[in-house]
């Protein structure tokens, strides 16, 4: 047997090395990413031939009623979903973590206590607080009952008003203490050399904290900010779980991935407008929708090394 | 040390105050689960939902994990996540191992692909996912959803990986590749171990992922003695709808390996966050 030279072999190895990580990635991620293209251009119910319609589909999300209202409902929808949440977190949680910033006594206990819900998985937390805000849960017994604060229990999720703002403190709840490890370490990372001089100035806290600790927490925003807003718009287990595809009450929770989802599997059995191109050009239009926000993340993270 | 980060007594109170005010909404939710995890009836969680068992039923717990067949949902759980954080580790860290250290033609190209998949998540190309896993007869087994899981999480886990790989030096290798050592000996022998800390990350990181995923076992599975824990909970709510005090059984027997994961890695877990995100 013929002796192979060692960069013969080393070359085989190297591509025996990087073949299973390629194939799995390949196939099952960035073969789809790239097929959503073609996809986009063609009627397809998921049996039977593709039917090619070229920007067809594009054309019926701008245009045709029945898909446009939907989808401009779930944009709509989504984005104000998207600023609830952003809201909370950055408001609470900027306030939580400058609390815990001072000497705080119990910081440490605090800290793991704003943790727990971190690692519970999405279909936990929507059941979880399920229960918390239901007509006969915990939240309305306590008002109605116990304080007598209430007339009637509210029906959190039951309403077309609430139902979303609910599901968005869902997500708060569940990601608060994301935002306030970031933001704490941000405040944490201040030059102490910077608040020293500020303090010979004689400076006081509030001039200190907005002068110096402020202006350091930009970076920890935009970071939270990007990463909730590529989340919110293409997660919607809370609404999947809690309202089904149909995203109810009558389409008041709907957000970008139910409808995708609806569009692909169908949701009630009254919708029979199963189409996977429709859906692929749903994807596509989310994709481009958070694509600048993503790009400026990885930007930002490959600058760093 | 420095005056602006210390409190005075009074302001000590109220910081305390409000700060517990927090720990109480994050408390609260998880505390009546465990309360009402132990009721012996429904009648109890919604006549009282605020207040303690009149009996504590232990037995909640068995009769979720044998009458509502959590232990099997919990086995493929188990098998997913195991399997999942395997595959991820073994595939990442060979991929960043050569594209770091054995760059070749197309290897940044490669490197871009992977950026995309960070960017654009998997969810987005729902309908040709589900194409390419009925296509390959994979639709409908753990098979197909482990490697969907695995690819999903496939770029985050190679840029963590390369990233880490940049900043070890590379002396260990050039010596073993002097002394005439190969790829595999290499990779093996000297890489493997030097990552191991961002290897732990990457494996917690997944194994929480893969062990709460939703969305992609409801799409790639249909037989239910296949279905995970989530899958589970959410098939518990609709097929009882009323059994509230077993459904928190459930809910908090789907918390443990987790929390404990993250117990056990959450010093790491929050240096890793707070790494990867602020510093400037």
């Amino acid at each position: 047997m013929a002796k192979m030279s060692y960069n013969r072999k080393a070359n085989l190895q190297r591509i025996a090395l990087l073949t299973p990580g390629l194939l799995l990635f390949g196939i099952f991620n960035f073969l789809p990413l790239v097929a959503l293209l073609g996809l986009s251009l063609v009627n397809w119910p998921g049996i039977g031939d593709a039917d090619f319609v070229g920007f067809e589909n594009f054309r019926k999300l701008a245009r045709e009623p029945y898909y446009r209202d939907q989808f401009v409902n779930a944009l709509v929808q989504n984005v104000w979903m998207f600023v609830l949440i952003i809201g909370a977190m950055l408001l609470l949680g900027s306030a939580l973590a400058l609390l815990l910033s001072f000497g705080t006594t119990g910081r440490g206990a605090y800290r793991a206590i704003y943790f727990l819900p971190y690692p519970l998985a999405g279909a936990a937390v929507a059941f979880l607080l399920d229960l918390m805000v239901q007509p006969r849960g915990a939240i309305n017994t306590f008002f109605v009952k116990t304080m007598g604060w209430w007339d009637a229990p509210i029906g959190f999720l039951g309403d077309t008003d609430l139902a979303l703002p609910t599901l968005a403190m869902f997500y708060a709840w569940h990601r608060m203490s994301f935002a306030i490890v970031l933001i704490l370490s941000a405040i944490v990372g201040v030059r102490v050399i910077l608040l020293e001089a500020a303090m010979l100035d004689g400076a006081s806290r509030w001039r200190m904290l907005k002068a110096v600790v402020f202006p350091v927490l930009a970076p920890a925003f935009v970071l939270i900010t990007v990463i909730v807003m590529v989340d919110v718009f293409n997660n919607a287990d809370y609404t999947l779980l809690l309202m089904g595809p149909e995203a109810g009450p009558l389409r008041s929770t709907d957000v970008l991935g139910t409808f995708l989802f609806r569009t692909s599997f169908g949701g009630s059995a009254t919708s029979v407008n199963v189409n996977f191109g429709m859906a692929a050009a749903i994807g596509l239009v989310t994709a481009l929708l958070i694509l600048p926000a993503a790009l400026f993340l990885a930007l930002k993270n490959l600058r760093k090394d | 040390m420095h005056k602006i980060f210390s409190l005075s007594r009074k302001e000590q109170l109220a910081v305390q105050f409000i700060l517990i005010a927090w720990a109480c909404v994050v408390l609260i939710p998880l505390g009546v689960a465990v309360i009402n995890s132990l009721k012996p009836n429904l009648g109890e969680v919604y006549r009282a939902p605020l207040s303690l068992p009149s009996e504590w039923t232990w037995s909640n717990y068995a009769e979720a994990w044998v009458g509502a067949n959590f232990g099997g949902y919990f086995l493929n759980s188990a098998i997913i996540s195991v399997s999942v954080v395997i595959i991820v580790c073994f595939c990442a860290s060979t991929t960043a191992f050569v594209l770091v250290r054995m760059p070749f033609k197309g290897s940044a190209l490669l490197f871009a692909c992977f950026m995309i998949g960070v960017i654009i998540p998997i969810r987005l190309a729902l309908a040709p996912l589900f194409t390419i896993v009925k296509g390959l007869g994979l639709l409908d087994t753990l098979t197909g959803l482990i490697l969907v899981q695995s690819a999903s999480m496939m770029p985050v886990a190679v840029f963590i990986l390369t990233a880490f790989l940049k900043a070890v030096p590379s002396e260990l290798e050039d010596a073993a590749r002097m002394d005439g050592a190969l790829p595999f000996q290499i990779y093996w022998r000297v890489v493997l171990p030097l990552i191991r800390p961002a290897l732990a990350t990457v494996a917690l990181l997944s194994f929480v992922q893969a062990w709460n995923e939703y969305f992609l076992p409801l799409i790639f599975l249909q037989s239910r003695e296949l279905y995970p824990l989530t899958l589970g909970i959410a098939e518990f709510r609709a097929q009882f709808s009323v059994q509230w005090h077993l459904m928190f059984a459930g809910i908090l027997i789907m918390l443990a390996p987790t929390v404990i994961a993250f117990l056990l890695a959450s010093r790491q877990f929050i240096e890793g966050l707070t790494q990867g995100g602020v510093k400037e």
